[in-house]
């Protein structure tokens, strides 16, 4: 990771988008920092964070995305420069609180709300586009084209929101967060801050602005005139920029990364004098005098951007508005069918569109060619589908998981949340996973299973959940299902780390941050506290775990906890060495025979374990293999030998 | 029934969903995927052979009786009530503690503890009752454990799941106590040896036991857990008629419940089932009707006799002759079992030439649907 708090004004930096980010940031001069991790927005306090102590800032993974964005309006409230980051759904998540934060205003300390978008849901269980919540809860909203802009934009945002006096949101997509590109480094800010919550209110901006008890209605029109204000510098900000002839036969209206693919894809076509490309940098409230000023350069405007078609219908509602004299241009985008309303775009998908609307052929390679470059890229991925690493303790939990439901004999099933184990969809997880949705769900849809028993609902639910989850979005619904009695499981994979976004800590783990260390908030302490029954597994007993889960399934009665620890291996890993030795005696191994099956590389898959087709004997994959020692356990036949190493 | 070994949906199809399963166990245990729990055979992942040995074993899949006969006997098919037989005595353990806990004459105790202390066999699979009345295999060593295993709670109990999961490399002798169902499906091992499972020759005496009917494990053991205080019942028993009555022996005296009332819970497979004294033993061993703390002894092989001169020539067992009453009683109750089972089977199937999963031959089994 490149150092962020480098102080060399006018160097250039090489940083993904997510370290520009957090650079603009501290650029900007915030004080306070604070996010859940996901994917792709985890870099931003996760760069913010090692260096907090050394800035004289703060900065936290907070429990939730709620907390972190109510905890960084606390720090605005009181003056101080603030940050809140999160991934698509934590908007989801938060929006309760900006549509009331909206409403007061902030404080004296710029508020700003980083949303990472994640098109083609690359790491994520859903696919959304949050521009919309900056439309519905009336919110300034920029997006930067590219990782100068990731920075430069962040810093100016925080000016924006203080000029306005509301939070202010920079949208960014995967191909930003997690791409690189040089950055050309500005000031890092020297005064010291004090943070003093004012009561007396603060009319600065003539507008009232936090704490004033004035009814709703009112607020919301302040607030309208402040999005006015943001309008008015909108209209002239230098992130809006043309690129392209006079007159064009095509214009493309685009921003984030897609802007890169336009101009990727205008060259490619060599069409530069024929296309012209308004990138806008800020997007709501739309800056309508200079697209509507760009419009009349064409008759045909193509629409270019992630997910939804946000633009593309502010523009179009823009444009009944023109006078009834002007000419109407035809509109290309989502709506018209030349480029998707889902999945991330391309500069090939960009071509595609261009080359329909103009009536081009355009064959970026030779089919042939293309077929056999796949080919041989394939030939070196190994044959394998999603699955959990090598010595995962999710698989030997779901492996007991699996194994209990079957011999219940109820029909029992799982319920899912989010996090590495959400691959339990899949063979990963033997294909236990039955319900998935957003974080917490899983237990709240088990709450609701579990009081079915009077419609004649037999079968068992257990409901799983992550350690960092749990303590997210899990605890309302557990108490929930405590309370009204609600019969079901929860079974909290406690690997102690936010592993899938990469092992930040959590209240379980007994460090924050910035790398303080801090009482554990134990979970089995919390469920028993609430009247829960709670039972700590060691999920690589695979024996008892299976037998504690089918005892606690017998046994009914209202909610229950089963808290299956085991560090996970990728974190073990750096602090120790490899428990086992494990190889296979290919004398014992009977491979595919009648009494087998190859059940170690066919259906409990850790990649460790090959399936060797020529000897026709499984074998160990010495180089991903963990010494976890847990296939040596399922072995029926006692094939797979595990020697402390 | 065709008679092609089928994999294990087609077992779970054919016999365990159908009602024909007997928990004998034998398809259990030998592989990752079957397993038996709480009185269910279940198939815990899917499983790609096509010819399973978990099908092969199964006595409820297609089982030659002659060829079967033949592996053990060296003969067909005995067309006899209580099939082949050397000798049919009375006989009782002249160990005083084993009377107590035996359930009738304490035979098989005596011969089982002798046969280990002997060196005959390494260890003996046997069915041991909890202290909560669950039952559940041991693989006893000691004579001590063989007597820990004395007496019968009449549920099934799916020893030979124990049995196949025993290492397969191991050339220790091994003796087996086992129901007629369990006999049948050791017979079927024998006569076909199971490939990347214990060795079937390691099994050097199977005693069977008599058998009218077993009760579910699951249903059963749920009936007695409301009606009584498990850990208080020292035996359960079912005289021999007309009494008609399931007795459970505590502390405070008999408390007994209408025969009707348990049978209830009767394993359905068991109304399919021909044999009685499981024919296929080295001795088969029951109770004696009308004559308490004896058993009937049906020595069927080399094997079986020797340990049973040996016992009475150590002054382990004492033997008397069967009466004549008793003998014709016997026959007489085995060949009403025959034909009940094959009259079921024949209903079942819907044609007489289908007989599930019993292979006889026509004249015998038109002999007996007669």
């Amino acid at each position: 990771m490149a150092s962020i708090d480098i102080d060399a004004t006018g160097t250039n930096q090489l940083l993904i988008g997510n370290e520009a980010i957090a650079r603009g940031a501290l650029e900007a001069g915030i004080g306070f920092a604070a996010a859940y991790p996901g994917t792709p927005s985890s870099e931003i306090v996760g760069s913010l964070a090692p260096i907090a102590k050394k800035m004289g800032i703060y900065a936290e993974w907070s429990v939730n995305e709620k907390v972190a964005m109510e905890a960084a309006a606390g720090a605005s409230f009181a003056g101080i420069r603030a940050i809140a980051c999160m991934k698509q759904n934590g908007i989801n998540v938060v929006s309760d609180f900006l549509a009331n934060l909206v409403m007061t205003g902030i404080g004296r300390g710029g508020l700003v709300l980083v949303s990472c978008d994640d098109p083609s849901a690359i790491s994520s269980t859903n696919e959304q586009d949050t521009r919309p919540i900056a439309k519905w809860l009336d919110i300034p909203l920029v997006e930067p084209g590219d990782f100068q802009e990731a920075k430069d934009m962040t810093k100016w945002l925080f000016d924006l929101a203080e000029k306005t006096g509301t939070i202010c949101m920079l949208r960014s997509v995967t191909r930003i967060a997690h791409a690189r590109g040089n950055v050309k480094l500005g000031e890092l800010p020297k005064k010291e801050q004090k943070a003093y919550f004012d009561q007396i209110h603060d009319l600065r901006n003539v507008m009232p602005t936090t704490f004033m008890p004035i009814p709703s209605p009112l607020r919301h029109a302040f607030l309208h005139l402040k999005l006015d204000r943001a309008l008015e510098e909108f209209e002239s900000s230098p992130f809006n920029r043309y690129v392209g002839p006079d007159k064009a036969d095509l214009l493309i209206i685009t921003s984030g990364s897609c802007w890169l693919y336009s101009q990727d894809a205008v060259k490619a076509l060599k069409l530069e004098d024929k296309v012209g490309i308004l990138k806008l940098g800020t997007l709501w409230p739309l800056p309508e005098r200079l697209v509507e000023k760009h419009l009349n350069k064409s008759q045909k405007i193509l629409f270019i951007e992630h997910i939804d078609p946000f633009i593309e219908r502010s523009v179009m509602e823009m444009a009944a508005n023109l006078p009834a004299a002007s000419a109407r241009p035809a509109f290309y985008g989502k709506r018209s069918g030349h480029v998707n309303a889902y999945g991330e775009l391309n500069p090939d998908l960009v071509i595609k569109a261009i080359a329909s609307i103009m009536e081009l052929t355009y064959q970026p390679r030779d089919i042939e060619y293309g077929k056999k470059a796949e080919d041989s890229a394939k030939s070196y991925v190994p044959e394998r589908s999603l699955t959990f690493c090598a010595g995962c303790p999710h698989r030997a939990t779901f492996w007991a998981i699996k194994n209990a439901l079957k011999l219940d004999g109820r029909s029992g099933f799982v319920t899912g949340d989010i996090g590495c184990y959400s691959m339990a969809l899949g063979p990963a997880g033997f294909f236990q996973l039955r319900t998935l949705h957003c974080m917490g769900a899983g237990t709240g849809v088990a709450s609701g299973l579990g009081r079915l028993g009077q419609f004649g609902f037999k079968q068992p639910v257990l409901a799983v959940v992550g350690d960092s989850t749990f303590y997210h979005a899990t605890i309302p619904a557990l108490i929930n299902g405590i309370y009204n009695q609600s019969d079901f499981i929860l079974v909290i994979l406690d690997n102690g780390a936010t592993a899938m976004t990469g092992f930040q800590p959590h209240p379980g783990t007994g460090t924050t941050a910035m790398g303080e260390s801090a009482k554990v908030v134990s979970m089995e302490d919390l469920c028993r506290s609430l009247g829960a029954r709670v039972e700590v597994c060691d999920p690589f007993d695979l024996t008892g775990t299976t037998a504690t889960l089918l005892e606690m399934m017998a046994e009914g009665g209202g909610a229950k906890v089963a808290v299956m620890r085991r560090e996970c291996e990728l974190v073990r890993g750096r602090k120790e060495k490899t428990p086992y030795k494990v190889h296979v005696d290919a004398d014992e191994c009977i491979g595919e025979a009648c009494g087998c099956d190859r059940l170690c590389t066919r259906i409990f898959l850790c990649p460790g374990l090959i399936w060797d087709k020529t000897t026709g004997k499984s074998k160990i994959d010495e180089v991903i293999c963990t010494g976890c020692g847990v296939c040596a356990d399922i072995c029926p036949q006692g094939a797979i030998i595990k020697e402390a190493a | 029934m065709d008679t092609k070994v089928k994999d294990c949906k087609e077992l779970l199809n054919e016999v365990v969903e159908a009602g024909l399963c007997a928990l004998c166990g034998a398809c259990a245990g030998g592989c990752p995927y079957l397993v038996s729990y709480k009185g269910r055979i279940v198939l815990l992942d899917n499983c790609t052979q096509s010819e399973g040995q978990c099908y092969e074993y199964c006595p409820r899949t297609h089982t030659d009786m002659d060829a079967i006969s033949q592996r053990v006997f060296g003969v067909p098919y005995s067309e006899d009530e209580v099939g082949t037989t050397k000798e049919v005595l009375m006989a009782r353990s002249t160990d005083a503690r084993i009377k107590e806990r035996a359930q009738y004459g304490g035979t098989v105790t005596a011969l089982l503890s002798l046969a280990l202390a002997e060196g005959l066999l390494d260890s003996a699979i046997l069915t041991k009752t909890a202290d909560d009345k669950t039952p559940s295999a041991l693989v006893a060593q000691s004579a001590e454990e063989v007597l820990q295993c004395a007496g019968s709670n009449y549920m099934a109990c799916s020893t030979l799941e124990t049995y196949n999961r025993l290492p397969k490399d191991n050339n220790r002798s091994l003796g087996i106590v086992a129901m007629p169902c369990q006999v049948l499906a050791i017979s079927k091992m024998k006569k076909d040896p199971p490939q990347n499972r214990p060795t079937i020759d390691n099994i050097k005496l199977v005693i069977g036991l008599f058998c009218t009917w077993a009760l579910s494990p699951d249903g059963f053991h749920q009936f007695l857990r409301e009606k009584l205080d498990l850990a208080q019942v020292t035996k359960f028993d079912i005289p021999p008629p007309p009494a008609n009555k399931f007795d459970a022996y505590t502390p405070s005296g008999i408390i007994s419940f209408p025969l009707d009332e348990v049978r209830r819970f009767t394993m359905a497979t068991c109304a399919y089932c021909l044999d009685m004294t499981a024919e296929f033993a080295d001795i088969s061993v029951g109770s004696v009707e009308g004559i308490e703390g004896w058993n009937t002894v049906i020595v069927r092989t080399e094997a079986g006799a020797r340990l049973i001169e040996m016992a009475k020539a150590k002054g382990k067992l004492e033997t008397a002759n069967l009466p004549p009453q008793n003998l014709a009683h016997l026959k007489e109750a085995a060949l009403l079992k025959k034909k009940r089972a094959l009259n079921e089977i024949v209903k079942r199937s819907g044609d007489k030439n289908d007989l599930l999963y019993v292979g006889l031959s026509h004249r015998l089994a038109n002999k007996l649907l007669a």
